[in-house]
């Protein structure tokens, strides 16, 4: 019989600033979150999984951060590695954790994610620029991330006549998850409308200041476990019942598919493996750098038809008490984007939707909930699909 | 960075910068299955054969997508702003980013018709490109 893997233990810190601390500080300050939250033992944990410390800084990336975690919590792992695929590291790791699980090499793994994200205005704008665009095919432009974003957004626009207006709405329905998750880094500023979206200043047509995700810091840790392994952790773990990987491209202007950037290559292997479609899912947490970003997964992801992804949230069905929860914790829009540790975010609010703790934002009918993440310029995707029952 | 930023022109990208010093756009063709590709390779993208050869594009293209950049990541190009940034597709196939210049930026629209025109970088011209007037008036047309 195959045995299954789950979720067993989610934890984050409250986004914010944390100018005291290094990322391996916050590393160690998410492990002792995890451990107050939880109870674990190191017994339990045969598998560690990080990201390396200090990536999107373009400083100092320690791709030995495995190894100096597994020292502070004196650990002697069977399978452990540092690991990088952007904002789908974290899917990513949940996923080589099933792999591992599934041939032996480990019962439960420990996944753990810190980061900063860089000051823009301090020159980490052009830093970025540097680690993102072909040197002397794009950054002699003046490409950074938020223009290379702009022209996927444009050419999806063209293709399938999403509105700015549509954008913005993605906008306000973050902000209403917000104002219901008491981390959410903007749930003191307040509603927002779709007009504040589109009087806000323009960045990067068609992106205003609003239609960007929150820089901020933070980080998270994950343990995922086989099933027994879980039910000692939890009784009421987040079963894993799919997942997908796929990486489109280098540079997005060589992307083949620049409008949806082959998001649904990776999402069809989730839906293959879990045995399940669109119909089944009942929530989706969608990796949201800026506000285009989730009409695009809503649409290929079956959960909207092609050009009615906008129209969705337009219509309030991705808000709260809507069909189709979206971005249930506030999403990188409105709960903030912490740097490197931004894609574990979204898997620990999908986690703890499917076992019931979410508090005031809690989806009661959050049975089978999709988490579809992506790193680069959009260019490596990943997909996990979790649910109540195996 | 402050100074204008010019692309390094060593390498397998050499002879693209050299024809580009003379006024020319040019692509790599692969000998074994014909693709015509840039930006320049060791090898063909599509089939891996190594047999390379450079061809002359014709400068013209078409806007695939464009975003008006209105901040900057650096002094240089905040200079500029708003500037715009746009892949352009050209008759051969291959798609290049440039700035669209020469023109109001709000004119600038997907399929919009440019042709190729170099701005000297130090002693580097970099290709850029810039609306072919026909382009226009099919706009207004349509």
């Amino acid at each position: 019989m195959p045995r299954g893997v789950a979720i067993a233990a989610a934890s984050e810190l409250p986004p914010g600033r944390y100018p005291h601390m290094t990322v391996l500080d916050l590393y160690e300050e998410a492990v002792s979150l995890l451990l107050r939250e939880w109870h674990l033992s190191p017994r339990m944990i045969d598998g560690l999984l990080c990201a390396p410390a200090g990536m999107a800084r373009g400083e100092e990336t320690d791709i030995f951060t495995h190894e100096r975690l597994a020292y502070a919590l004196g650990l002697r792992p069977t399978f452990a590695e540092t690991v990088n695929a952007g904002g789908a590291t974290y899917a990513l790791m949940v996923q080589r954790a099933c792999w591992a699980i599934k041939e032996g090499v480990a019962s439960a793994v420990l996944c753990l994610g810190a980061g900063k994200f860089p000051s823009v205005s301090r020159g980490g704008a052009d830093a970025m620029a540097r680690m993102v665009s072909h040197p002397h095919f794009e950054y002699i432009y003046g490409a950074y991330i938020v223009p290379l974003y702009a022209l996927i957004a444009r050419r999806f626009m063209h293709e399938r006549g999403t509105t700015p207006q549509e954008m913005a709405a993605v906008a306000v329905a973050a902000r209403q998850w917000a104002m219901l998750h008491p981390h959410a880094l903007m749930r003191g500023a307040g509603p927002l409308s779709v007009d504040d979206v589109l009087a806000s200043r323009p960045i990067a047509e068609p992106f205003h200041l609003l239609d960007c995700s929150v820089p901020c810091e933070g980080g998270g840790a994950l343990v995922v476990a086989r099933d027994d392994v879980a039910m000692e952790i939890n009784p009421r773990p987040a079963h894993i019942l799919g997942w997908g990987e796929f990486h489109s491209h280098g540079y997005v202007t060589w992307a083949p598919e620049l409008a949806t950037a082959g998001a649904r290559w990776s999402i069809e292997q989730a839906y293959a493996r879990a045995g399940l479609g669109p119909s089944d899912i009942r929530v989706a947490e969608l990796y949201d750098a800026f506000t285009i970003c989730p009409i695009i997964l809503l649409e290929e992801a079956g959960l909207a038809r092609r050009g009615e992804g906008g129209r969705l949230f337009a219509q309030g069905h991705c808000s709260p008490g809507g069909p189709l929860p979206v971005n249930t914790y506030g999403g990188l829009l409105s709960y903030s984007h912490t740097g490197d540790a931004s894609g574990l975010s979204m898997i620990v609010e999908g986690a703890l939707q499917v076992m019931g703790r979410a508090g005031a934002r809690q989806v009661p009918e959050a049975e089978v909930v999709l988490v579809h993440t992506y790193g680069g310029m959009m260019a490596e995707h990943s997909t996990l699909i979790l649910g109540r029952r195996r | 960075m402050t100074g204008a930023p010019v692309p390094n022109q060593e390498g397998v990208a050499g002879p693209f910068w050299e024809a580009a010093r003379q006024g020319r756009l040019v692509a790599q063709r692969c000998q074994g299955c014909g693709y015509i590709f840039l930006p320049p390779r060791r090898w063909c993208p599509r089939c891996w054969a190594s047999q390379l050869e450079w061809i002359a594009c014709s400068g013209r293209g078409r806007v695939y997508s464009f975003t008006v950049v209105h901040q900057a990541p650096s002094h240089f190009f905040q200079r500029r702003a708003p500037y715009v940034l746009a892949i352009v597709e050209l008759e051969e196939g291959p798609r290049l980013m440039a700035n669209i210049v020469g023109v109001e930026p709000a004119r600038v629209h997907i399929d919009m018709a440019v042709q190729v025109t170099f701005e000297r970088r130090g002693e580097v011209p970099v290709p850029q490109f810039t609306p072919i007037d026909k382009g226009d008036e099919d706009a207004e047309a349509r």
